[in-house]
């Protein structure tokens, strides 16, 4: 078994080298398509985050007639608190409604005249983060129920709704095109690896007349579609590592504020994908292409 | 060497073929003295092949050789040659009919039995079919790495046969190195490696001028005179003439002379 493994990765290493042309083509040709299926599962991961974020920002908002006693906006805040839906309330009093205010003023460049008028017309509000955005339960119902105290309930359900049957669009989506582009790669490598088996079919012919098993024919190919993958892989991941710098930059210029991070996970993610995949169309292409030539 | 195999599943043909088998081989001197009961190297018992396309290549087909036997095919390009011999080592199955090659029925084989029967099978082409990158001692070696055979008996084994054929002065040379009888020389080494029962040679004197095809059928004859079955297809008239062994004639697919004889239908 040793004896056979060994020659096996041996003779995998020899046909590599000996046919250096074919192997590299295959070997570019499988750094290109895992070039592409990172840049699709980089694009796909922060497409991802961004809703998540997006999906975070979910809330209802519920604002407080002016002049309401303290005592009953904490009431409200435990009654809604105790509600098994919500995650997080949070009270925002007139004060801090104000400066949020005039920060987005700021921010989109606009003058605040608001310090001229001398009162403060913004309301405070309490805000309810939900556990999961698709489940409102009775938070909007006990809010608007809270008489004299809530003027107004933000109804951001429909809102929320349809961004998140987008949100489920998008990620149905991408995974469909992570499929379509998997078949397509797949097809390109076991075409590229059928190329180099092809350009040794003497020698596979000769095997087959001398007596060699079907293991020892086929095994030193899939060695040889591994390392092609492997090899492939290693490239990808290097170029991959280069470029994550200015992809990082340009990412963040272009998106702006939404916390996509090139973190740990992704790039660990990253190289798990790129190396299984690489390591299988390699071995999976040469499986397929050996096989035409062992049935009989 | 293999001629004290004991008896074989395909008895029933011996007795058809016996007769036939008996002349082909009372002249040999070598083989006189061998009183043992002979195995069966090649049966074919009413063998025909027709191919997917509608050719028929060969049709009622019945030879028998007797371990120890040299056999020559001839006949016309497209008369059933190469066809017979792609059914000896089951590149081919036939249509209907029985083949048995060194005890084993080929069309009953399993699968991952067929390189087992190969191994018993030594062919020599037309065309060497060396690989040109390996030494002579590498392609012989080859034949022995790919079929799993430890390290330390390929050594031995392949300056044996190296030996046997003559070329153990250009073992390290590459085939493009070697003349063409030299060349023809290593097939035939790497065939005879695996100590095979039998040995094909299809055509192996096709691409050489007749001094060296002498060398060759010498070496084969050798070989043959050495225990092994040696079956040779050939369009050398001269050859097979002037050795006056076993003729199998075969035109359209059919057996048509079985016997000691010429190339040509002697009246």
């Amino acid at each position: 078994m040793l004896r056979f493994l060994l020659f096996s990765i041996r003779r995998a290493w020899q046909g590599f080298w000996r046919n250096a042309v074919m192997s590299l083509a295959a070997t570019v040709t499988m750094t290109l398509m895992l070039l592409m299926l990172a840049g699709l599962v980089i694009g796909l991961s922060g497409m991802d985050a961004g809703l998540r974020f997006v999906e975070q920002k979910v809330e209802v908002q519920a604002f407080i007639a002016d002049g309401t006693p303290q005592s009953r906006i904490d009431a409200l805040i435990a009654q809604v608190r105790a509600l098994p839906e919500v995650a997080e309330v949070d009270y925002v009093d007139k004060q801090q409604a104000l400066a949020e205010w005039q920060q987005q003023l700021r921010a989109q460049g606009k003058p605040d005249y608001s310090s001229e008028t001398g009162t403060n017309p913004i309301p405070a509000s309490i805000r309810v983060k939900l556990r999961d955005p698709h489940v409102y339960g009775n938070v909007v119902q006990t809010l608007q129920s809270a008489q004299g105290v809530v003027t107004d309930v933000l109804e951001t359900q429909h809102v929320v709704d349809a961004l998140l049957s987008v949100t489920g669009f998008l990620r149905t989506a991408g995974v469909v095109v992570l499929v379509l582009v998997g078949v397509t790669v797949l097809f390109i490598v076991v075409n590229t690896i059928r190329l180099a088996v092809v350009a040794r079919a003497e020698e596979i012919e000769i095997m087959r007349l001398v007596g060699a098993s079907d293991a020892f024919i086929r095994w030193p190919f899939i060695f040889e579609g591994l390392l092609v993958g492997l090899l492939g892989a290693a490239l990808t991941l290097g170029i991959l590592a280069l470029a994550a710098q200015p992809i990082g930059q340009g990412v963040a210029t272009l998106v702006g504020q939404v916390p996509i991070q090139f973190d740990q996970n992704l790039a660990q993610e990253l190289v798990l994908v790129v190396g299984g995949a690489g390591l299988a169309l390699g071995g999976l292409g040469a499986f397929i292409s050996v096989r035409t030539y062992l049935i009989r | 060497m293999t001629t004290s195999t004991p008896h074989l599943p395909g008895a029933p043909i011996v007795a058809s073929g016996a007769g036939l088998a008996a002349d082909a081989t009372t002249t040999r001197p070598a083989e006189r003295d061998m009183a043992a009961p002979r195995g069966i190297s090649i049966a074919l018992q009413d063998v025909s092949k027709v191919y997917p396309n509608g050719r028929r290549a060969l049709s009622d087909v019945d030879l028998v050789v007797p371990d120890g036997d040299f056999v020559f095919i001839v006949g016309p390009s497209g008369a059933g040659k190469s066809t017979l011999i792609k059914l000896l080592i089951r590149d081919e199955l036939p249509t209907s009919g029985t083949v048995l090659v060194a005890g084993r029925d080929v069309s009953r084989l399993p699968r991952r039995e067929v390189p087992r029967l190969r191994r018993q099978v030594g062919i020599v082409f037309q065309d060497y079919k060396l690989l040109p990158y390996k030494s002579v001692r590498d392609n012989v070696a080859f034949a022995l790495e790919v079929t799993g055979t430890p390290g330390r008996r390929i050594g031995p084994a392949v300056e044996r046969v190296l030996a046997l054929v003559g070329l153990t002065a250009e073992a390290d040379q590459l085939p493009s190195q070697l003349s063409g009888g030299e060349q023809q020389r290593t097939a035939i080494a790497r065939a005879l490696v695996h100590e095979p029962r039998v040995v094909i040679a299809d055509e192996p004197t096709g691409n050489l001028d007749p001094l060296i095809s002498w060398e060759i059928i010498q070496l084969l004859l050798r070989i043959n005179e050495l225990g092994t079955t040696v079956l040779m297809a050939t369009h050398n008239a001269e050859v097979v003439t002037a050795l006056r062994r076993r003729v199998v004639a075969l035109e359209d697919g059919r057996v048509v002379r079985d016997g000691i004889g010429g190339y040509h239908r002697e009246y």
